[in-house]
């Protein structure tokens, strides 16, 4: 394997689930050491998630969900319940460069895990904070919680959902899956390697107080723009664009199977009506041009939907790209996993485990021309990697690793 | 004068919209100079884009734009023409970074390819982003954000928690969050590239596609289907666990009940109702049988107290739960404004308003936003910088190149 980028760099991790490992997932790929820090008192969910488990037989070594946020690291267990614990945390923090937790904050303060306190152990060390609404402010900063009450706090969700010409205030609905945890955390990783590279060039350490709801707020610049150049409380639009029709999902053949099509110039309208047909409904006036039909946006997607639903929806996706219109198939897991495009790209890689064998794992959505293959070591067992740091790192010997172990402080 | 970690860097953007913008975005408000290509006339289509002050539309008042293009500089450019590739060659012989978004071959078909910038070039680093990236089927295919996102799984899955198949199609999330996945993605994998190249001297070329970038979102979705063999479902089923927003009495709370202390939490908070005490519900598998008895209940409940009831004292009880606002509950409220979230920046056309101000906070380099650049603001400045003499710009500027 060649060179990888962060070679050379320590992280002491003590996240869990998944927006701390997606971070620590990329500094990983990318050849930084992280330590992964667990324990059996506070197993990461991920490892026992009933949901991922492999073949519904549980272990904590088995679990997809675990697996797929947690390859390229080292994982070792530490009891932080215990004085002895926070101190060999201690001894790792003081070998490291980054230290990642996303604690809530009473936890934190109780497992010492303050910037003040580590920066008292490490002076330049760089650590990330990661937590719902951040870590300082008023009271939502000790709040329990996780992204998608992130999203909920700061409006993402409320913007989410169907507009209902009879209810102003339609349900809110959730982005799907733990999609925030995810977008956050590519987000924070790319202020993580500046300020890497800041300490490089200067020697000074800093905190990164990433609060999730702030990062959703950065990604969502129209609804807030809108609010603060003009007052104006965006709701929901269902998938109405500020611009472009059509532009929707639309239901096609089969069980629960859509397209989506959208729809941003004259020259794409025309090859739409003509992919139909040039059916007698698109050369009402009301479709002419692009505002117009942005107009009746609502009209457009009646006529639209009768004419996909007797289609495939891939086929029809591939049919309407041929003729220059932007559309693309709602996949589904199953097809998803099969989609000739993302296994030649390389998005997909299969591993084979030694408890669950043979699997397939999502890798990190980057090609780097120079950097070939990322480190995709396996998702470590639990406490894998615990005689390696424990002896080799902080140089302790068998006998005290042993009597460590059986004080749960190893544990 | 803050510490800006990245202000030795150059950064050229070639890029329109929200993708390349974004990440050009994000190295600007952390110091890089961020030169922004636009096309000369009309200038990055995001110009055209709302909202803007009174819905008037103005190449200098989007807020969008405003937004995806602080702290940047803009030089109007035609790179098509060979005046314009000759001007653009320059800036690349100094630069770090390209950051572009064009589809997968534009480069190549203006004289621009990567083997042709890497000659002159051989530390820079080009990052491309695009819908499907360079290799693949499907790599010609037109992407919008809507497509990414609903072809992603995450799309699949949004919004969560269907009762009417036929009724609720698939949306994508507000925003461009597929172009903003491509986007964060690819500023974290050029940092990368940057150490890489700190470290050896040379620079190279990223592929970072906004769907690859939205489809590694569903994780859990996916790994539910590899490893459990369960395709995932986006009906409701039984996530007896809470998990959705929920009405109260002034609006709706978000609240997780997956956990058996986060259950009698729950029933404490909601002063144990006689319904849900039987002990059916006290483990989570029953819970999970009786959850279309147990939901409405906890729904009939929640409706008798207020919001700020249910999260401060559901928090203090050790509850997962949280308030939903709208956009302009969230920009008002006092803990984001304690936290200085947002940051007033006047705009000597636009106007004076406020912008979300980073997506992260860091005590020793932290991002700061300028204005965004007018079209063609920086012209002078960087043509002259290249050597181009007065006259020579009067020139480009008749001949349409700037």
């Amino acid at each position: 394997m060649s060179r990888l980028p962060l070679e050379g760099i320590r992280v002491a991790d003590f996240s869990w689930i998944i927006n701390g490992p997606q971070i620590a997932q990329w500094l990983a790929t990318m050849g930084a050491e992280v330590i992964k820090i667990e324990s059996q008192v506070y197993i990461d969910i991920g490892r026992i998630n009933p949901a991922g488990m492999a073949d519904h037989i549980a272990g904590p070594n088995r679990n997809g969900f675990y697996h797929a946020l947690n390859y390229g690291k080292k994982a070792i267990t530490l009891n932080l319940a215990t004085d002895k614990g926070r101190d060999l945390a201690d001894d790792i923090i003081r070998k490291s460069d980054l230290v990642l937790e996303c604690f809530p904050t009473p936890a934190a303060k109780k497992l010492g895990i303050t910037y003040d306190r580590v920066r008292a152990v490490k002076n330049d060390i760089i650590m990330i904070s990661v937590s719902l609404l951040g870590k300082t402010g008023l009271e939502p900063a000790s709040w329990v919680g996780w992204g998608p009450m992130a999203c909920c706090f700061v409006g993402m969700f409320d913007a989410q959902g169907y507009p209902d010409p009879a209810n102003p205030n339609p349900p809110p609905r959730q982005t799907g899956g733990t999609w925030p945890d995810y977008a956050i955390a590519s987000a924070v990783t790319f202020h993580v390697l500046a300020a890497l590279r800041h300490r490089n060039r200067t020697g000074e350490g800093q905190w990164i107080d990433a609060s999730m709801g702030e990062t959703v707020i950065g990604q969502m610049p129209e609804w807030y723009m809108d609010y603060f150049i003009n007052g104006r409380d965006r709701r929901a639009r269902g998938n109405r664009d500020d611009v472009m029709a059509p532009h929707n999902t639309y239901r096609c053949a089969g069980e629960d199977k859509w397209i989506a099509i959208a729809v941003g110039s004259q020259s794409e309208w025309e090859a739409l009506c003509g992919a139909m047909g040039d059916p007698e409904w698109t050369r009402q006036a009301k479709f002419a041009d692009q505002y117009s039909r942005w107009q009746h946006s609502d009209d457009l997607d009646v006529h639209l939907a009768k004419w996909t639903r007797n289609h495939e929806h891939l086929a029809l996706a591939k049919e309407l790209q041929n003729a220059g219109v932007a559309a693309g198939p709602v996949l589904d897991s199953v097809e998803i996993h099969h989609d000739p495009h993302l296994w030649e790209w390389g998005f997909f890689r299969k591993i084979d485990h030694r408890e669950v064998g043979e699997r397939i794992l999502p890798n990190m959505p980057v090609r780097m021309s120079n950097v070939p293959e990322l480190n995709y070591a396996m998702p470590p067992d639990l406490g894998e990697h615990n005689r390696e740091i424990f002896g080799g790192l902080l140089g302790l010997s068998d006998a005290e690793i042993k009597m460590l172990m059986e004080q749960k402080v190893i544990y | 004068m803050a510490n800006r970690a990245l202000d030795d860097l150059v950064v050229v953007e070639f890029a329109e919209m929200v993708s390349g913008p974004m990440c050009g975005k994000m190295f600007a408000d952390m110091g890089a100079e961020v030169i922004k290509i636009e096309p000369p006339g009309a200038g990055d289509e995001m110009r055209a884009h709302p909202p803007f002050p009174g819905d008037i539309p103005h190449p200098e008042k989007s807020g969008s734009f405003l937004y995806l293009n602080t702290s940047k500089k803009s030089l109007t450019l035609d790179a098509g023409t060979p005046t314009g590739a000759e001007v653009f060659r320059k800036l690349i012989a100094r630069a770090d970074v390209l950051i572009e978004n064009h589809p997968p071959g534009y480069l190549d078909n203006i004289g621009l390819s990567y083997e042709g910038l890497n000659d002159l070039n051989p530390r820079l680093i080009v990052t491309s982003i695009t819908p499907f990236g360079q290799i693949g089927p499907y790599r010609d295919w037109k992407g919008t954000d809507l497509i990414e996102f609903a072809m992603s799984l995450t799309g699949y899955n949004t919004p969560t928690m269907v009762d009417d198949a036929e009724r609720e199609n698939p949306l994508r999330a507000p925003g461009h969050q597929a172009e903003m996945m491509g986007a964060t993605a690819a500023a974290a994998s050029t940092m990368f590239a940057v150490f890489h190249r700190d470290t050896t001297g040379e620079g190279q070329w990223l592929d970072v596609p906004c769907w690859q970038a939205i489809a590694s979102t569903s994780k859990l979705e996916m790994a539910a289907y590899t490893y459990v063999g369960i395709p995932f479902s986006r009906m409701r089923g039984n996530v007896a666990t809470g998990l959705e927003p929920l009405p109260c009495k002034d609006g709706y709370v978000y609240v997780l009940w997956a956990a058996d202390t986060h259950y009698r939490a729950l029933k404490t908070l909601l002063h144990n109702p006689s319904a849900m005490e039987s002990e059916v519900f006290d483990l989570l598998s029953g819970r999970q049988a009786n959850d279309d008895v147990l939901r409405p209940m906890i729904r009939t409940e929640l409706l008798k107290y207020d919001t700020e009831y249910l999260v401060n004292e559901g928090q203090r009880l050790g509850l997962t739960i949280g308030p939903v606002f709208t956009v302009a509950q969230a920009a008002n409220h006092p803990h984001l404004r304690a936290r200085n979230a947002f940051v007033e920046i006047d705009h000597p056309i636009a106007g004076r308003f406020e912008y979300p101000r980073s997506l992260v906070q860091m005590t020793a380099t932290p991002p700061i936003s300028t204005r965004a650049p007018m079209l063609g603001e920086h012209n002078t400045e960087i043509l002259g910088r290249l050597g181009y003499s007065l006259a020579q710009q009067q020139g480009m500027r008749a001949a349409g190149v700037i």
